[in-house]
């Protein structure tokens, strides 16, 4: 078989350089935020990096990452050391700029490396169909907009990730347990995946697979010494110092409201939306409406929306559903213990996370999307799961940037590689053993047409109606509640064919 | 009784399409059976070799090349914060303010030391479109006289997004259209035309000074284009109707003018005259010529007009006419703005050159200051010179019209211009980039020389970007071009012979002198940055890199000079014997 091109070498060489050119893009908080981690972590003890707090933008990230920081404010003192000084906020300098953007497209190399195995590991029959959905995790729209613009560091932690799940593909399951727990001390969000690598580690790894009552106590030594050991060497010292507590409080802010500043498309949003729309309906069905919210929500940003009608809910009852959730697709995996199930269990309990969590950003789809991308092109089955889920989810992520300059750059970037990557999956991925269900395919296509009117009148023609100031929200809950359609069909979808396949 | 006369004219046979890449080698046999790309913007369209439609194609280009556009439009633009007079960018602003606000017939007099308009009438009604359209957006930007200087990012984004939509109506298209009918002239397959025009539509030049700088030359480009394009489809008038349309947005595109005019003038004279033509050309420009002027001749007319022109000095070209009117007539006012608009339009009482620019002049000024001579000497013997260079493609294009085989390869081969203006580069590169999709386009020698062009063209405008602060844009967008098309800095597979004796395509190696050659000026180009960013220069001449620059790029451009006029000799001569070869044959039959 002949080799594939464009490469990802070549892909990442190209991106690059448009990467680069966003240097001067807009870019949000959180810059400021990693810059203050720069500062703090070059600047103070160990002992007060969890302490510290002149910036509102603390430290909320395990060790793993402020060791990271760390290391890359060495560097970083040699280009600009003003930035690595804590009272500085807000300092944005050039050199900052360079630098910090250019730190983001150089971690990313991790995702192309991690990407690069992913390929060879592939079965020789489903190369092609690997090469392909590793380009589209690395030209995808979400790390474009949410990293190279808006600013983070998830190529970095999803490379980590995907090594991971390749490692577990390549037959060394502890190597890829390590990883994972690396991955975890270096940003909790992981932890919404835990639970399938739990499932998987021990069935496949400390377990006989033959016989569920004969563990393999060589195993579950290894497995536990290491991943003890990595989250030791993460959280140790800070046991040590007596600073736990302060880390629980800082990784685990449960002071927030159930949806974010903006609405994460999931079940709360339509949830939210269904308040709204009782809202008219209340005095005729008779129902007590809480007045205090209803100024909540029209307010549309910033702000813990309360429902006006509909029950509260409390973080608990979040992470029951969740956990619920997470739970039925585990005991698949517990049957069937093998790779691709183990990523479709990721992907679920990704599902069921970002769907009914608490305080869901709406960045938290990558969750989703990543390890879909490993197993859409499977068969035609999964890639039409798939389809809604990458319409929905990248397009929900658009309110992330609301500045006009970085307007065209969203949506033409996003169009074109809806366009590019829906056409070539539908022809790379095989046809499925089993038949497909025709309805699901009918609505799913005839969401995506809705996709494209959507997106024009929530960015140009409701301000030409309305103006800019008036029903400012109105936009964004259809955004929303059109991505949370297109999450939770996928969702559906994507239910029935883990469960049939 | 002979057989019935057909009932339908039997369709004009095409050339057949080639095999993808078969004529312009861009797939490698690497020996054992396995195909790979020839250059890397080969791979990106690898997957499309086998034929993917071009309603998937062209958007996609479109989207990815527009993205890089308005990534380079995010960062700094002639004159940001640098008063009293800004830069580029405030003048088009400026225009957008005073024709907007004033009656037609000030627009070439207002306050003329700031920023005077001096481009032609097709700019000004451009100006006023994209004016009044902005003004609905935000009055502030275009508010006659109080926003001078307006610097606000909302009116950056505006501007930069006029400049993308401006391209992407008309050059655009343009290109689109041209290379549609050229590659099939020549038999190109559509791959092969899909990758050259990912490569027209990513040169950095003109990316960086439209989108960077903030210029329309694009607007410009495509209008001249479009003018090939209607040659290639045998509309002579409409080439006219789009070359005045050219002319009338900007004044450089007269450097065209002597190689069009040749070209329109062989047409009617070879094979045989053909009187009829030329009076249909001239009358149809003539007509367009008065068409891009109308609205300034009537605005002139009215009462208010005509005594503003009476108050004010005369323009010097009405003052040597040696007629004088009534200063209260219509003919008076008609002539006065006329001979005002092309006053401004050619200052010829500005110098010689502007700036340190690659070009002869500024190259032999290093040596021999030009200073003791007079302005109106000096005006005489560039414009001498500039028409030396262009008199032998000219007489062979006026010789060689459409007759046989490619006529437009003879038009694009030409390139000529002793350069006035650093800007001015973008118009021979324009063609010589247009053909990297006519047969054999992409083949080493041509992208070769080509790119090599190409990349010594935006090394040449380092100097105006790095004080606009489009240093990153410049190394990403030159880099880059240079990284799809393999061509040094990045790679030199270009330049390694691989070629075998069984090898058909081996005639496109580049000879040793070539390679020499483009790895002189590559290391030249190299070694000047090193030394532009390390070496400061000594205190007596502190231009000494920006002169450097000048000079080298000079010997480059004429390097590239002789090797299009060398093109279009050998095009000229192997379109002759093949005719030659075919009327043999013709005969014997």
């Amino acid at each position: 078989m002949a080799e594939v091109y464009p490469s990802l070498a070549q892909c990442a060489i190209v991106a690059g350089a448009l990467k680069v050119l966003l240097f001067p893009a807009y870019k949000s908080t959180d810059f400021e935020v990693h810059r203050n981690w720069l500062a703090i972590t070059h600047s103070l003890p160990i002992q007060e990096w969890y302490y510290e707090k002149t910036s509102e933008w603390t430290l909320d990230y395990p060790p793993f990452f402020a060791a990271f920081e760390w290391v890359m404010s060495q560097a970083a003192a040699y280009v600009d050391p003003a930035m690595l000084v804590v009272k500085n906020l807000g300092y944005d300098s050039w050199e900052t700029i360079y630098f910090q953007r250019a730190t983001v497209i150089f971690t990313e190399l991790v995702l192309v490396y991690a990407l690069s195995r992913f390929v060879k590991s592939a079965l020789f029959a489903s190369k092609q169909a690997a090469h392909v959905a590793s380009l589209s995790i690395l030209l995808s729209p979400g790390l474009f907009i949410i990293d190279h613009i808006h600013f983070q560091y998830n190529g970095f932690m999803y490379g980590i990730l995907i090594l991971s799940i390749v490692l577990a593909r390549e037959q060394s399951k502890l190597l890829s347990a390590i990883v994972f727990a690396a991955l975890l001390c270096f940003k909790h969000i992981y932890l919404y995946l835990s639970l399938a690598y739990f499932v998987y580690l021990l069935r496949a790894y400390c377990l006989d697979p033959k016989n569920v009552l004969r563990p393999r106590f060589w195993n579950i030594i290894k497995l536990g010494t290491c991943v003890v050991g990595i989250f030791a060497m993460a959280f140790g010292p800070f046991v040590q110092w007596g600073q736990i507590l302060q880390l629980k409080d800082r990784l685990f802010p449960f002071s927030r409201g159930l949806c974010h500043a903006y609405w994460a498309p999931n079940i709360w949003a339509m949830y939210s939306f269904a308040d709204r729309a009782l809202i008219p309906l209340a005095p005729r069905l008779g129902l007590s409406v809480n007045s205090e919210a209803l100024n909540s929500v029209t307010r549309g940003l910033v702000g813990d929306t309360s429902f006006a009608i509909l029950p509260e809910i409390s973080s608990q009852q979040t992470f029951l559903l969740t956990f619920l959730f997470q739970l039925v697709p585990l005991v698949k995996l517990w049957f069937q213990p093998d790779w691709d199930t183990f990523v479709g269990a990721l992907t679920l309990c990704g599902y069921a996370s970002f769907l009914f969590g608490w305080h869901v950003h709406e960045k938290a789809v990558l969750l989703i999307i990543i390890p879909f991308s490993l197993i859409a092109l499977k068969d035609r089955r999964h890639f039409s799961a798939f389809r809604p889920l990458a319409v929905a989810g990248h397009v929900s992520l658009f309110p992330l940037l609301f500045t006009a300059a970085e307007f065209p750059l969203k949506t033409v970037y996003t169009v074109f590689w809806l366009i590019l990557f829906l056409f070539v999956f539908d022809r790379v991925a095989p046809v499925p053993e089993r038949p497909r269900i025709f309805v699901f395919d009918r609505l799913s296509l005839l969401y995506l047409t809705f996709a494209i009117p959507l997106i024009i009148y929530c960015s140009l023609l409701h301000q030409l109606i309305f103006g800019f100031e008036r029903l400012q929200f109105l936009p964004l809950m259809f955004m929303s509640s059109y991505s949370a359609l297109g999450v939770v069909g996928s969702w559906i979808g994507f239910m029935v064919v883990y469960f049939t396949a | 009784m002979g057989p019935p006369p057909p009932s339908h004219r039997p369709r004009k046979k095409r050339k057949t399409p080639t095999a993808p890449g078969s004529n312009n080698n861009l797939i490698l046999d690497t020996g054992d059976g396995k195909q790979s790309p020839a250059f890397p913007l080969v791979s990106f369209l690898w997957a499309a070799r086998a034929g993917v439609s071009q309603w998937l194609i062209l958007p996609l280009t479109l989207m990815a090349v527009g993205l890089f556009r308005w990534a380079v439009s995010l960062w700094g633009y002639s004159g940001f914060e640098v008063p009293p007079m800004h830069g580029d960018f405030e003048a088009q602003r400026h225009w957008m303010e005073i024709t907007t606000h004033l009656p037609i017939f000030k627009w070439y007099l207002y306050d003329l030391q700031y920023w005077g308009l001096d481009y032609p009438p097709l700019t000004a009604y451009h100006s006023w479109l994209l004016g009044k359209i902005g003004s609905a957006v935000d009055p502030a930007w275009f508010a006659l006289d109080d926003s001078r200087g307006f610097e606000h990012p909302d009116l950056k984004i505006y501007m930069r997004a006029t400049v993308v939509v401006s391209e992407y109506l008309i050059y655009v298209p343009a290109v689109v259209t041209f290379l549609r009918r050229y590659t099939r002239m020549h038999g190109v397959h559509a791959w092969s035309a899909s990758i050259a025009l990912v490569a027209i539509l990513l040169q950095p030049a003109t990316i960086l000074i439209d989108h960077g700088h903030f210029q329309y030359n694009t607007v410009m480009l495509g209008l001249m284009v479009a003018s090939l394009d209607a040659i290639l489809a045998g509309r002579m008038l409409w080439a006219c109707i789009f070359f005045v349309g050219a002319l009338g947005f900007k004044q450089m595109a007269l450097y065209y003018a002597p190689v069009m005019f040749a070209y329109l003038l062989g047409v009617c004279v070879f094979p045989r005259i053909r009187f009829l033509r030329l009076v249909n050309i001239a009358l149809v420009t003539l007509a367009a010529f008065a068409l891009l002027f109308a609205p300034l001749v009537f605005g002139a007319m009215s009462l208010e007009a005509r005594k503003e022109f009476a108050s004010v000095t005369q323009p010097p070209l009405l003052q040597s006419l040696p007629i004088t009117l009534d200063k209260n007539s219509v003919a008076y006012a008609v002539l006065f703005q006329l001979t005002q608009t092309v006053h401004r339009i050619f200052p010829f009482a500005r110098g010689l050159f502007e700036d340190k620019v690659a070009n002869a002049w500024c190259a032999i000024h290093t040596f021999y200051k030009l200073h003791r001579f007079e302005a109106s000497l000096l005006q005489r013997a560039s414009l001498g010179a500039t028409l030396a260079s262009i008199i032998v493609p000219c007489g062979i294009i006026f010789r060689h019209p459409p007759r046989f085989a490619s006529p437009s390869s003879l038009v694009l081969r030409f390139l000529g211009i002793l350069l006035v203006h650093e800007k001015s580069v973008l118009l021979p590169l324009l063609p010589m980039t247009l053909s990297l999709a006519g047969d054999g386009g992409l083949n080493k020698e041509n992208r070769a020389w080509v790119g090599w062009a190409n990349v010594l063209g935006s090394w040449t405008m380092y100097p105006l970007l790095k004080r606009e602060e489009l240093r990153v844009p410049y190394i990403v967008m030159t880099l880059l071009w240079a990284y799809l098309m393999g061509l040094p800095p990045l790679s030199l597979e270009t330049y390694r012979s691989r070629s075998s004796s069984e090898d058909p395509n081996s005639q496109f190696e580049l000879n040793i002198f070539t390679k020499l050659l483009h790895i002189i000026f590559y290391a030249l180009m190299i070694g000047w940055h090193v030394g532009e960013a390390f070496v400061p220069p000594p205190p007596g001449k502190p231009d000494l890199w920006v002169v450097l620059n000048a000079l080298i790029g000079a010997g480059g451009f004429g390097i590239a000079y002789l090797w299009c006029m060398w093109k279009l000799v050998t095009q000229c001569c192997q379109s002759n014997r093949r005719a030659s070869e075919e009327e043999n044959k013709k005969k014997q039959q």
